[in-house]
């Protein structure tokens, strides 16, 4: 065996038991890794509280507290839509039927876009002005925008202002990895991030996560405030 | 002619609707969007013909149908109106109705106002009980909805305020709907139905209604608790043949509310497969009838419990209980020849129903339903749910069984 054909196999058995740990970690807190939330462009905003988009979901607001205009696109059926379902709108397939055959049966609301893969989603969302949908994690997002999801606590005048991506661990890269990070960010008064506590997903992707949020920016606030912040990592973006 | 017409209307807009989905287009650079459903049954029972219908010897005079057409004309204001038709026995006869048609602006997650034709909110399915698609049971539990007596809640011609307000974190959300209007009944339908076996035919009917609606989604997920409350003041004009003056021959009629009033409170729990529902709602009405002379208190109290489950993912199951107990107490003129009903365990002033269900969904659009009752009592009383004398001359038998079947389609 070449010596370098050696260093890889050696680099391969330390990489092995990392991947294996990694795998089981992410497993264990899949809270948001299997969905990702998309939107066209024409949205302004970066992140979107998971009130936002129940409320968008369930045909209670279209447009964001920016004045974004937005209108919901769901999935008819899939594991991103079982995944959107549990985390985000707490209902199952049958009793979002229902609900939204109620809204436009008594004229409360109108019926939403239903495609019938990511593939589809990510086109039309790509394509249609204020459109917001979701799609696996994994699942190249070209032409839309990623929102970050943030839970609570942000004032609505503590607006972002500067944001950082996160760098992708080359390793995880490498190995196609991805998955969506929780942290829980303390902003100052000033709007700078007194301090960024993990709350979920794969430790490695965390980290760079932490490192980037960091040195994110907010808009001054009366008072400091709490943040709890999801970050999505694509491998295939 | 007309019946004919219609008929062949519906039979044209089912055999549409099996093939049609919704449509959808752009006005103004609007989404606009056109949904419609469609229901059609057949009822067998084997003692009393049920719900104005000669179900004794099996009918499927029981149809409806309905279309819509919505449009969100900016990212708070949306339009819409939908047409309704049905012919149930006696009643509807295929006399179209606008259903609702409304403007509806939401300011705020948190309030929103409607204007025009609203759908009645008034505990949990008041506003959906036409829409047979939505439900498990071919008959929503008659002691709390009876579909011969939908005119009288089923919407006003006024507003609405309505909303939905985030609790603390852990305390759920609350909705709220106040409203206030004009209920106006079809002279097709129960109430009016049931007078004209004394010869009044009514040429209006109808009234203030206004009232509120709480709702309350506890943070245990999939539990909901609320509470309706519904006040009206309804006037009845026609004409018939007045019963302390019968010489004079068919003279005006009217009849008005002293008091009119409806308390319902329910709860909903959903978790995986199972749903379960429980209504109660009490009806009091004191109206003043055959031109001011007489009195009619009629105190209405009915409730019910109802689970469904489902079993595989086209196939549904359902049961539930159904009570519903009447007293009426006459005064003025009436009195004196019409003894008051006030013993609830009598027949002719209760109905106790238990309802088996299966549904199969063949489809996202298109289900069908089978379904048992087995009735205890037939409330034949001052006000109607669903045992009319005019369709059972020979008079009632204490018990009835029916068998329901009924298919809908929806786009």
């Amino acid at each position: 065996m070449e010596p370098r054909e050696q260093e890889n196999a050696m680099k391969k058995q330390r990489i092995l038991p990392l991947v294996a740990a990694v795998l089981m970690f992410g497993s264990a807190h899949a809270f948001a890794g299997d969905v990702k939330i998309v939107a066209n462009s024409s949205v302004r905003a970066d992140s979107i509280t998971v009130s936002e988009i129940r409320s968008i979901f369930l045909e209670e607001k279209r447009s964001l507290s920016d004045g974004s205009h937005v209108e919901p696109v769901l999935a008819r059926s899939g594991a991103a839509h079982e995944a959107f379902l549990r985390q985000y709108l707490g209902k199952s397939d049958d009793a979002l039927q229902t609900y939204y055959r109620t809204l436009v049966f008594t004229g409360t609301g109108l019926m939403p876009k239903v495609l019938d893969s990511d593939a589809a989603i990510v086109n039309y969302v790509a394509k249609t002005k204020g459109a917001i949908g979701y799609v696996s994690t994994d699942f190249p997002s070209d032409g839309t925008k990623v929102l970050a999801i943030s839970q609570a606590g942000v004032h609505p005048g503590r607006r972002l202002i500067t944001r950082v991506e996160p760098e992708y661990p080359e390793t995880l890269l490498q190995l196609q990895i991805g998955g969506t990070v929780r942290l829980m960010v303390v902003i100052a008064p000033q709007g700078n991030v007194e301090s960024v506590q993990p709350l979920g997903g794969n430790p490695i992707l965390s980290e760079s996560a932490i490192k980037a949020v960091k040195q994110w920016v907010y808009a001054p606030g009366p008072s400091r405030t709490t943040s709890e912040v999801s970050i999505p990592f694509d491998p295939k973006r | 002619m007309r019946r004919r017409i219609a008929k062949l209307a519906a039979l044209c807009f089912w055999a549409g609707l099996i093939t049609v989905h919704a449509q959808e287009f752009k006005l103004f650079d609007r989404t606009v969007q056109i949904h419609g459903f469609a229901s059609q049954g057949f009822v067998y029972t084997n003692q009393n013909n049920w719900l104005t219908m000669h179900s004794s010897q099996g009918s499927g005079a029981l149809t409806d149908f309905g279309v819509n057409v919505s449009m969100q004309v900016t990212d708070k204001l949306r339009i819409g109106a939908q047409g309704y038709d049905r012919n149930l026995g006696n009643l509807g006869e295929w006399h179209p109705s606008t259903d609702w048609a409304f403007a509806d602006y939401r300011f705020k997650p948190w309030v929103g106002i409607r204007a025009g034709k609203v759908k009645t909110v008034l505990g949990l399915y008041n506003d959906t009980q036409d829409l047979d698609f939505l439900h498990t049971f071919a008959l929503l539990p008659q002691s709390v909805y009876p579909t011969d007596l939908r005119d009288t809640t089923i919407a006003h011609l006024g507003g609405d305020v309505y909303g939905k307000v985030a609790l603390h974190r852990h305390l759920g959300n609350v909705s709220y709907t106040a409203y206030a209007g004009r209920r106006s009944d079809s002279i097709y339908s129960g109430y009016p139905y049931l007078l004209s076996q004394f010869g009044v035919h009514f040429t209006s009917l109808g009234g203030l209604q206004y009232g509120a609606d709480l709702r309350w989604n506890a943070p245990l997920q999939g539990l909901l608790i609320g509470a309706s409350r519904m006040n009206e003041d309804i006037t009845g004009k026609g004409s018939g043949v007045l019963f302390f003056n019968p010489g004079a021959g068919v003279a005006p009629y009217y009849e008005s509310s002293k008091a009119d009033w409806t308390n319902q409170f329910y709860g909903q729990y959903t978790r995986g497969k199972w749903r379960a529902d429980a209504e109660y709602r009490r009806y009091l009405r004191d109206q003043i009838i055959w031109n001011g002379t007489s009195e009619d208190i009629v105190d209405v109290r009915g409730w019910y419990v109802s689970g469904a489950y489902r079993l595989m993912k086209r196939l549904e199951a359902g049961a539930y209980y159904s009570h519903y107990s009447i007293t009426s107490v006459f005064g003025g003129a009436l009195a004196k020849i019409a003894p008051n009903q006030t013993d609830t365990s009598l027949p002719a002033n209760h109905i106790y129903d238990k309802v088996i269900t299966g549904r199969v969904d063949l489809n996202r659009f298109w289900n069908v339903k089978v379904e048992g009752h087995f009735m205890d009592g037939y409330a034949d009383s001052a006000y109607p749910d669903g045992f009319y004398p005019q369709v059972n001359p020979p008079g009632f038998k204490p018990n009835t069984n029916a068998l329901v079947l009924k298919t809908s389609v929806n786009f």
